[in-house]
């Protein structure tokens, strides 16, 4: 591209400052849609199972909306709660507790390639806010502080269900992030790459291209593992509600609760939005192949890179609808049962995944 | 901003968060500055383009090994409000400065010297972007130029893990074995009797 | 553009929504001082200071999670250049592995994973 006289680098820069920042402020305000929606999907959800009703009150002069407008009120009442710090509770870690769990979430959703790369202005544009060459290490490097949010919460709280909370989720954590960290490797070795949007293109529209078909098994593991990092049922020992309270966050009130819960579901929603890219095509809508999308909106390519948006959307919503449906279908795991999981039995299968994988792949391309 | 004033600026915020982690009274306080303190670091890689490196850095340091510490530190039992006496004195912090920045100086000539001689491991930058990222670059040196380093690496770990298995965990007596070795289901019974 | 400024930005923004939603708990919402009410959720037991020993057990997850951590980037390591090592990578890799596995089997066979 002529981008050698400093005026058009300058331009260059300006353009693709205010595009990421734009790029950041949308993934920032859909994060921030996220626990609401999926607190209602979590009431409704559960309420179709069981023949119940769920939350169907709260609405807007005659209209209920199915009772969505109560995560809203549900949410304003949060805001206005009285702060209720424990007496002993360590200040200072008490107050920063929530920041180390937001700012790992957000960081990893921007993480996330949205689409094909527009063209703004005559400048190439990544609807990915932060691409590095290390890939998707980044998302690991990043998702590894999340465990100091848990630590500190539970810590700084003087409380012995709180500490208890802390310590189970955090083991648990970083246990499960061995398996994890195993499961992308098969993805690694077949697709050749570590950047995200260049396994969304190498894996193409047709299922039968995807990830899920080429290392199934690393699917199975990355899906358990989903499960554990966000301490969701069946692993959500980290709550226990009938024998530790609430966990870790037991002694929150307020915004700072609210700010735990928002970092919860941020995260499930990347590692959603992870499944789907690293194992479902992406951005890539099925059948349909960018190609074609781009040849039929000539002249209007963003149209193209928008609807892959949104088939990511949906494929990210199909894995939250999982956490809600797993939620309300298998009890919860022992803590001994949990960590013989991680450790005897992912562990090893992850290992020969990456075996079995590597032989295959070794024939394939060592000619 | 060049890469210099960068580097300043990092080098700056990480020599004030290790001082912070050797003057904090509280360990976790230390802990969480230790944490700031690799994060910058790895911020420090990153504008040397070793972003593999970075992301080692937080992977590793800030993700698992303080990790370690803060679980050690829980384990001691020192409670929020129980304040141990790891509190540095001021001419304690003067000695320790003095230490580091002689230390610091005497390292910086040294590796000057070297990398004038030989250049980084991985060559320039075109090398390593022809290499197709800096991955892709560490990977293909360690794996043939310092291959030994690399098996060696595992026998390292293999030690680390007898080690930290052999002193955590004692040998059973016969009594804990004979139990340990029944199912859970019938553990209760070897506690309670059976019903 | 240094693909690093987004990721400063990023940061900061961050940081400050988490901030914004730590503060905000201060900032709104009344403040009435009782002294029960600020007492540690305890639901009727009594409250015991955190002077009780936690177990070993999680210490020793830790060490081991380093451990295993840096293996699993030894392989991410591999297995970006896999194509370009070829069969000696591969080798070279499995020898790597092997040597783990032994200390894997020594974890299983001192039991030192089990949580009872």
């Amino acid at each position: 591209m002529g981008l050698n006289t400093p005026a058009l680098a300058y331009d260059a820069f300006l353009v693709q400052l205010l595009s990421s920042l734009a790029l950041f402020a949308i993934i920032a305000v859909l994060c921030l849609q996220i626990p609401p929606i999926m607190v209602w999907v979590e009431r409704r959800g559960p309420a179709m199972m069981q023949r119940r009703k769920g939350p169907n009150r709260v609405g807007l002069f005659q209209w209920r909306f199915y009772g969505l407008l109560q995560s809203l009120a549900d949410a304003i009442k949060l805001i206005w709660k009285e702060e209720v710090v424990p007496t002993g509770a360590n200040k200072p870690f008490y107050h920063i507790a929530p920041i180390f769990a937001v700012f790992p979430a957000f960081m990893i959703a921007c993480a996330i390639p949205w689409g094909a790369d527009i063209t703004v202005f005559g400048h190439q544009i990544p609807l990915s806010v932060i691409h590095l060459d290390v890939g998707f290490l980044f998302i690991f490097a990043i998702s590894s502080l999340a465990v100091y949010a848990v630590t500190l919460a539970g810590w700084a709280s003087n409380n012995k269900y709180a500490l208890l909370g802390s310590l189970r989720a955090s083991a648990q954590m970083i246990s499960y992030e061995i398996p994890l960290g195993l499961s992308l490797i098969p993805i690694v070795l077949i697709f050749g790459t570590l950047d995200l949007n260049q396994i969304v293109l190498a894996q193409g529209a047709f299922p039968w291209q995807w990830g899920i078909i080429k290392a199934p098994v690393s699917f199975i593991i990355f899906l358990v593992c989903m499960f554990a990092e966000t301490n969701r049922a069946p692993f959500d020992l980290a709550e226990g509600e009938s024998e530790i309270i609430a966990g870790f966050h037991t002694e929150f009130t307020s915004t700072k609760f609210a700010a735990f819960f928002l970092a919860e579901y941020v995260s499930m929603f990347v590692l959603s939005c992870l499944a789907a890219t690293v194992f479902f095509g992406g951005w890539q809508a099925p059948f349909v192949p960018h190609d074609f999308l781009v040849k039929t909106f000539a002249g209007f390519e963003w149209v193209a890179s928008l609807i892959g948006a949104g088939v990511l959307f949906l494929k990210a919503a199909f894995f939250m609808w999982l956490y809600v449906w797993v939620r309300w279908t298998l009890p919860r795991f022992r803590y001994d049962q949990l960590m013989g999981l991680g450790w005897k039995f992912m562990i090893p299968l992850g290992l020969a995944n990456i075996f079995v994988t590597t032989l295959v792949c070794a024939f394939i391309y060592f000619k | 901003m060049g890469q210099i004033t960068i580097f300043y600026i990092l080098a700056f915020l990480a020599t004030a968060c290790s001082l912070l982690v050797i003057s904090s009274k509280n360990p976790v306080t230390s802990a969480i500055y230790l944490v700031c303190d690799l994060f910058i670091l790895a911020g420090i890689y990153a504008s040397l383009q070793a972003e593999f490196v970075a992301a080692i850095q937080i992977i590793v340091y800030t993700g698992a090994v303080v990790v370690l510490f803060v679980f050690v530190i829980m384990l001691l039992n020192l409670a929020p409000n129980e304040q141990s006496s790891l509190g540095l004195k001021l001419p304690d912090i003067g000695f320790t400065l003095l230490t580091v920045l002689s230390f610091l100086i005497v390292t910086v000539l040294l590796v000057n010297e070297q990398s004038s001689v030989s250049g980084g491991a991985l060559g320039p930058p075109e090398a390593i972007a022809q290499l197709g990222g800096n991955t892709r670059a560490v990977g293909m040196t360690l794996f043939t130029k310092f291959v030994w380093p690399f098996e060696l690496a595992s026998f390292l770990i293999l030690a680390a893990i007898i080690g930290a298995v052999h002193i955590a965990k004692k040998d059973p007596k016969p009594a804990d074995k004979a139990y340990g070795n029944l199912k859970a289901s019938n553990r209760e019974k070897a506690i309670y009797g059976s019903p | 553009m240094n693909p690093y400024i987004p990721v400063l930005i990023v940061m900061i923004f961050g940081i400050t929504i988490g901030g914004a939603l730590s503060g905000l708990a201060y900032l709104l919402g009344p403040k009435k001082y009782d002294k029960v009410k600020f007492e540690p959720y305890e639901c009727g037991v009594p409250i015991v200071s955190q002077r009780d020993k936690m177990s070993v057990k999680f210490y020793l997850t830790a060490i081991l999670f380093i451990l295993f951590d840096i293996e699993t980037i030894f392989l991410y390591l591999w297995a970006t250049s896999f194509r370009d090592l070829g069969w000696f990578g591969l080798v070279e890799i499995v020898i790597f592995l092997v040597i783990l596995l032994a200390g894997y089997i020594y974890i299983i066979k001192r039991r030192a994973l089990e949580w009872d």
